[in-house]
């Protein structure tokens, strides 16, 4: 195991002219931590990967690694090991050469240099490629040489830009798995942006959702999921229903109308807007169908609509509910035998208060 | 993607019908007037003088000067279509009109004027077939830069003989006589005036001394102009025109020196013959004459009686002051033309390094046994200036009409062209042996100065 | 190539757009076969000719007989070699500044530094003499200060120096136009894993740029070996160019081992092109991105930005000091052996404006047509080269190329043999005696330069942007033109600039093709006033306005181009 170092951003500004690409940043990465930012793109996680390896320069704030601050390093003096979006390997040199830039940098002895490239390209086990030039392989192929050739240098913090973005779908699952591995078993801080947030939850210990140069919410992937601060995380961080409505009564036990719901209660909340204007909003998997003369209990909140549309998807189906007011989804897993409701037919829906968020504006 | 295609399509059209438009609008210009075409290898201050006063004289006349350097005027000349040649070819090299005349590219009218004397000291002014007439003279001399001179501190030379002397090493500048016809004539004149052997010995310890040879005549004035060069052996037009544009720079003729014509010939199957041969006859007129005194131009009539009007301390090659000593053989010297000019080059031109650097040797063996007599070493000297400064060619050679005949044919078949490079060879490789050689014996001879 | 040969399954073209491309190859064949290869050919063959009509090889015998020749050889490699050194060593620092770090001026110091290519004919000789020379005034000012000269423009090294000062520009273009075709990760990563600096420069940058790099060294290699004005004006006639020039020049002799040397100066002129393309072969520099536009230009640090200032500033003075030579030329009343002219004049100038307003005209006429035609056909050669699959294609490349070795006298006399009686249809004038075939010299002895610059851009270009296009529906031709030729463009200036401005001073030709005095470019009017010793100054002034011109013409093509690529950013 490598010294584990903790990464920092501290009130963290940049912009390029006018546009403003980050804003008031404030991040803390653990040590040995698999961290992932996630957002769409324009978000600014990659610029905040860029400027952790030094090739943005913020007009505010600090990055510190290790608890130095690295703000006057330049890239290569920082042992920040990134592996690009496009993977950038040099087609004039060979899969070994590419490998051994880094410790060849380094000036370390040829022997030396030998063993940790033969230890790299095993460790991605590719050591049957190392005369090949990166033309010569496949995408994924190119994919762990770029990862060779980051780790070859043992650097403290590992950044990975999209990493899994230009591989199909099958190599990306199995490239997702080996990433998880190799962070393990290296135990490095790992910095990871993408913009897929099943590949931010399945492999990261930690995720911050950025939207617009400005961190919305970090945590670990279920609280995001589970208790997501604004509409943008909520939506960004799995799917969700929203309906519309309003606090009552904030003091315990809290009070919410709703034009859809009616009037209900629900249980503590982590977070509890301000008063006034709302939405509440609950997971697709979370509510209950039944047809409409099913007799109905008294843990959940109901309501009537119609089956729109429905999608077959496996382990579950996928219905689209008109309401009277607006429309919701709500998956019901799926069992042998089990027909589902028909087009047109009407349902009641019930919606267990403890999986109700409420989300301000 | 039909409809952009078009788009295309017409940006094409429109592209041609522009490129079309501008080759309509270049050949548009109709030529009312005549026009009257001159190839010539002379600079623009002559020409220009020369097209005002004619196309004054003459109105509905445009001259027109095709400017081209000698070579490639003569190449022009030969490639032009028959019917529409230029009209007019206006030189100073005598060997240029000579390729004309055997080609049959000139073409022969009595517009000589009576009044120029047949010949210049001993060379004919006109062509003797008619070809050709001689529009001006020229002297070869020395010209030099007197800022050059006063900083190195060299005295001024008066002969040709005095460029051989040492004090004036890596001083002096010539152009190869292959490639400007002047050039040829002066090293012709030296051969004539001091022999063969004693001829090559002057030219090759004047090569000795040059801080270059140059590829065109002109290089040699412009040099010295620029204080590249101390001194230069250029015509006399080069030395006085610089002198009165500004230039610091002096001008003598030697005693011993060629003066000869420029010339002027009406070009055969021309498309102006008529107005060609008017302009012919004008610049043989007094008139036209009397243009050569501009200071610009500086060259020397043909007409005697012009140097009566001639500006004060204006040099007069009928007055008998340069009147060139030497009994000049042009027969002589067009027979040996092409083996002077590859001996010169084979063995100066193209060997200058290895010259200089035998002649460097020379002289530095010289100085130091300046001061203390050394027999020995006097005879080594003697010897590496004997070998270093003999022609390659013997003299009995030279005028061996089998060996001159080699050069005689304008177009070479395979035995032919292989004699002759056999024979740059043996030149070439003698010569670089020659040098070698004499430096080594000037070494020697030095070493043996301590 | 690489890219062509890997990805060539991929870019088969379907059977109409063989077709196409089958009928532009043939088009630009038969340009090159009337314009290039017959004119050459008809003066060319006496090489080859026995007066009596035969053809025989006997005259190469002749040429290998003479050890002058061998020489000679030597000697034209030897000057070629050093200068690409030397021309590399101006050349890698200016690009290298200028395209990776935020440099003030940059823009003009990349316009100053293709201004060498621009040297007058004679004038520039005559400036050199006076900067550089034996009696110049570095060498006055020398010897007064320290009692020594530096004899930088005798012998094969003085012609090593000019070449050096007047090609290097070849090798700047190419390189800033490669440096910024290079996708930035790909600089990005080798800094991340701790490169910077110099090793960074020699193991990454450099090896990415190196289509480019290629491409300008090899054009100055063969520019240096087949050149013929400098050694002339150095008065160095030991080398194969001149040797040549001398001897089908001699006045009144066809010597058919001048010829001799044409030949085979064409031949190892074409074998070294070859050699070139050889050497990058097996390679892919093609990078899918285009980089510049994400990548930030560094900052220097004060003392790197001092250093860097310091040796750009040296470079300018030394490679600008001809130019400076002219313009204080073109102000003196007499300049000779002092270290400046004695009194200065506007009468030069004022001689000009009465003399040759038009021949300014007819220059940018002239290379401008033949600049644009240049670019044209050197962007479809380069195309059908690097992405048909026509056979025969790189032939096309080396007839084009041929050119390069080529005197001009060569080729304008063979024009005028070939072309004699030829007339322009509908306006009955000869074409002979019309600027057309001027125009066209230019074109047919530039194109090389222009072949080049496209050759390497496109080079540069991932076969799969091309593809990406034709997936969403462009043909071949909007392909080309949407796709290609934008990506393209920055090498395509280059190509047009260096064709353009080295047109401009091109002279050979033009005295043997001007026919008359109102179709008279200004490379002719140089030389015409370069006659006489009062001819220096109008001369010089002339060369002054040319070099302003073309300079004009570079800046403002460049800030077309900024802005283009400006404006493409903000689309995306």
């Amino acid at each position: 195991m490598q010294n584990q170092v903790r990464v920092e951003a501290r009130n963290i500004a940049l912009s390029y002219g006018t546009t403003p690409v980050l804003r008031d940043v404030n991040l803390v990465i653990e040590p040995g931590e698999f961290f992932a930012l996630l957002g769409p793109s324009g978000s600014g996680k990659s610029t905040l990967l860029r400027l952790i390896a030094g090739f943005n320069q913020a007009q505010s704030g600090q990055i510190l690694i290790g608890g130095e601050d690295v703000s006057r390093i330049p890239p290569w003096k920082r042992n920040v090991g990134m592996v690009f979006q496009n993977y950038a390997l040099w087609p004039h040199m060979s899969v070994w050469q590419n490998v051994a830039f880094g410790l060849e940098e380094r000036r370390l002895p040829k022997g030396v240099i030998a063993q940790k490239v033969a230890a790299a390209l095993a460790l991605v086990s590719l050591s049957d490629y190392a005369k090949r030039r990166p033309s010569q392989l496949s995408g994924g192929q190119q994919q762990r040489v770029a990862l060779a050739r980051t780790i070859a240098i043992e650097p403290n913090v590992l950044l990975l830009d999209e990493p899994l973005s230009n591989l199909d779908a099958k190599l990306r699952l199995h490239m997702r798995d080996e990433l998880r591995q190799l962070q393990r078993s290296l135990g490095i801080t790992t910095i990871f942006v993408t913009h897929d947030q099943e590949e931010a939850m399945t492999t990261a210990a930690r995720i911050a959702v950025m939207d617009q140069g400005v961190i919305q919410q970090v945590g670990t992937p279920m609280d995001l999921f589970d208790n997501p601060v604004n509409r943008f995380v909520a939506n960004f961080v799995g799917s969700i229903n929203l309906l519309p409505g309003s606090i009552r009564a904030s003091a315990p036990p809290l009070r919410v109308v709703s034009p859809v719901l009616g009037e209900f209660s629900l249980p503590q909340l982590a977070q509890v807007p301000p008063a006034g204007a709302i939405e509440v909003g609950f997971r697709p998997h979370a509510v209950v169908l039944k047809a409409v003369d099913a007799p109905r209990d008294g843990e959940h909140v109901w309501l009537q609509g119609t089956v729109n549309d429905y999608e077959f998807l496996g382990e579950f189906v996928r219905y689209h509910i008109g309401l009277e007011q607006g429309s919701m989804v709500a998956d019901q897993p799926h069992r042998a035998g089990h027909a589902p409701f028909a087009r047109a037919s009407r349902v009641a829906i019930g919606i267990p208060p403890a999986e109700m968020r409420l989300i301000g504006d | 993607m039909a409809i952009k295609h078009r788009a295309v399509s017409r940006r094409t059209r429109l592209v041609s019908a522009c490129l079309f438009g501008l080759a309509c609008a270049a050949t548009l210009p109709a030529q009312a007037q005549q026009v009257l075409s001159i190839v010539t290898s002379f600079p623009k201050d002559l020409t220009a003088v020369y097209k005002k006063a004619f196309e004054a004289r003459n109105p509905g006349i445009t001259v027109e000067i095709l400017n081209k350097g000698t070579s490639a005027g003569v190449a022009f000349v030969r490639e032009a279509p028959d019917g529409n040649k230029p009209d007019v070819f206006w030189a100073s090299a005598p060997d240029a009109f000579e390729v004309l005349a055997n080609e049959k590219l000139l073409q022969k009218f009595d517009g000589a004027n009576k009044a120029v004397p047949a010949k210049v000291g001993d060379y004919p002014i006109n062509d003797p077939e008619g070809l050709y007439y001689g529009q001006a003279l020229a002297g070869y001399g020395i010209m030099w830069n007197t800022r050059y001179m006063k900083a190195n501190k060299l005295p001024e030379p008066k002969e040709w003989a005095d460029l051989a002397k040492p004090v004036y090493f890596n001083h002096v500048a010539i152009s190869s006589p292959s490639r400007s016809g002047t050039t040829h004539l002066t090293v012709e004149t030296i051969l004539q005036g001091e022999g063969w052997n004693e001829g090559w010995r002057q030219m090759l310890q004047i090569g000795g001394n040059c801080a270059a040879i140059t590829e065109r005549s002109f290089g040699v004035p412009d040099g010295v102009n620029n204080g590249q060069f101390g001194l230069g052996l250029v015509i006399d037009f080069f030395g006085l025109s610089a002198k009165s544009s500004g230039f610091p720079v002096e001008f003598v003729y030697p005693s011993v020196t060629a003066i000869v014509p420029a010339n002027i010939g009406l070009i055969a199957n021309a498309k102006n013959a008529e107005l060609g041969k008017r302009f012919i006859s004008f610049t043989l007129s007094p008139e036209g004459q009397q243009l050569l005194f501009d200071a610009k131009i500086s060259r020397l009539p043909v007409l005697p009686a012009m140097y009566e009007k001639a500006p004060a301390g204006y040099p007069n090659p009928f007055g008998g002051k340069i009147t060139a000593k030497v009994k000049f053989d042009s027969d002589l010297s067009r027979s040996r033309y092409y083996v002077v000019n590859s001996m010169f080059d084979h063995t100066v031109t193209f060997r200058h390094k290895e010259l200089v650097a035998a002649t460097k040797a020379i002289n530095d063996a010289a100085a130091k046994l300046a001061g203390k007599p050394n027999a020995k070493a006097e005879a080594l000297l003697n010897e590496a200036r004997k070998v270093a400064y003999s022609p390659v060619v013997g003299e009995e050679r030279a005028r061996d009409k089998e060996f001159l005949s080699l050069y005689s044919a304008s177009k070479r078949d395979a035995l032919k062209t292989k004699q002759l490079t056999a024979l740059e060879e043996e030149w070439g490789s003698q010569a670089r042996k020659n040098y070698a050689r004499a430096q080594e014996l000037a070494g020697q001879a030095a070493a043996l100065a301590r | 190539m690489a890219t062509a040969e890997s990805a060539g399954g991929a870019v088969a073209a379907p059977a109409g757009g063989a077709g196409l491309q089958g009928a532009v190859a043939l088009a630009i064949a038969a340009f090159l076969l009337i314009f290039l290869i017959v004119p050459v050919g008809t003066v060319i063959y006496v090489a080859f000719a026995n007066p009596d009509g035969g053809l025989t090889l006997a005259h190469f015998g002749s040429f290998f007989q003479l050890s002058l020749m061998r020489e000679s050889f030597w000697n034209s490699l030897y000057v070629a070699a050093a200068s690409v050194v030397f021309a590399s060593l101006i050349a890698l620092p200016l690009a290298y500044f200028t395209a990776r770090f935020q440099f003030r001026g940059a823009l003009l110091i990349q316009t100053l530094g293709v201004l060498p290519l621009i040297m007058p004919p004679f004038v520039g000789a005559v400036a050199m003499q006076l900067v550089f020379g034996r009696s110049g005034s570095l060498n006055l000012l020398l010897n007064d200060w320290l009692g020594i000269t530096l004899p930088i423009m005798d012998g094969l090294n003085g012609v090593i120096f000019v070449e050096a000062l007047h090609y290097f520009p070849f090798i700047l273009m190419n390189l800033i136009v490669a440096l910024n075709n290079i996708d930035s990760a790909m600089e990005e990563s080798a800094q991340n894993l701790g490169s910077s600096g110099m090793r960074l420069f020699r193991r990454i940058v450099f090896p990415l740029a190196m289509p480019g790099y290629v491409a300008g060294a090899s054009l100055v290699f063969v520019k240096v070996f087949d050149d013929l004005g400098t050694p002339l004006v150095l008065n160095t006639t030991n080398m194969l160019a001149p040797q040549a020039y001398l001897r089908i020049t001699s006045i009144g002799i066809e010597d058919p081992v001048g010829y001799v040397i044409s030949v085979l100066m064409i031949v190892f002129s074409l074998f070294a092109l070859w050699a070139s393309a050889l050497a990058l072969r097996g390679r892919d520099y093609a990078t899918l991105q285009r980089g510049g536009s994400t990548l930030g230009k560094r900052r220097l640090k004060p003392w790197q930005s001092l250093l860097a200032y310091g040796w750009i500033a040296f470079v300018l003075l030394l490679v600008l000091s001809p130019h400076l030579g002219i313009l204080l030329l073109s102000f003196a009343k007499v300049w000779s052996f002092s270290v400046l002219p004695d009194a200065y004049t506007l009468e030069h100038y004022a001689t000009l404006y009465h003399d040759s307003p038009r021949m300014i005209g007819n220059t940018l006429l002239y290379c401008g047509l033949a600049a644009g035609l240049d670019v044209v056909l050197g962007t479809a050669i380069a195309y059908l080269m690097l992405r048909s699959r026509l056979p025969l294609r790189r032939s096309l490349d080396f007839m084009a190329s041929a050119a390069l070795a080529i005197p001009g006298v060569v080729l304008a006399i063979g024009y005028l043999r070939t072309f004699r009686n030829v007339e322009i249809p509908f306006s009955g004038e000869l074409l002979t005696s019309s600027w057309i075939l001027l125009m066209l010299a230019y074109t047919v002895r530039r194109l090389p330069y222009a072949l080049r610059s496209c050759v390497a851009a496109l080079q540069q270009l991932h076969v799969s942007l091309e593809e990406a296009a034709e997936n969403l529906g462009a043909g071949k031709r909007r392909t080309i033109q949407r796709i290609v030729v934008p990506l393209m463009a920055g090498g395509m200036l280059a190509g047009f600039v260096t064709s353009f401005m080295t047109a401009a001073v091109e002279l050979s030709a033009t005295i043997m093709l001007t026919t008359s005095q109102s179709a008279a470019p200004m490379s002719y009017g140089i030389y015409l006033y370069m006659q006489s010793a009062a001819g220096r100054g109008p001369g010089a002034a002339l060369g002054v306005l040319a070099v302003l011109l073309v300079a004009l013409g570079t800046y403002l093509s460049h800030r077309f181009l900024r802005s283009r690529a400006a404006e493409l950013e903000t689309r995306m």
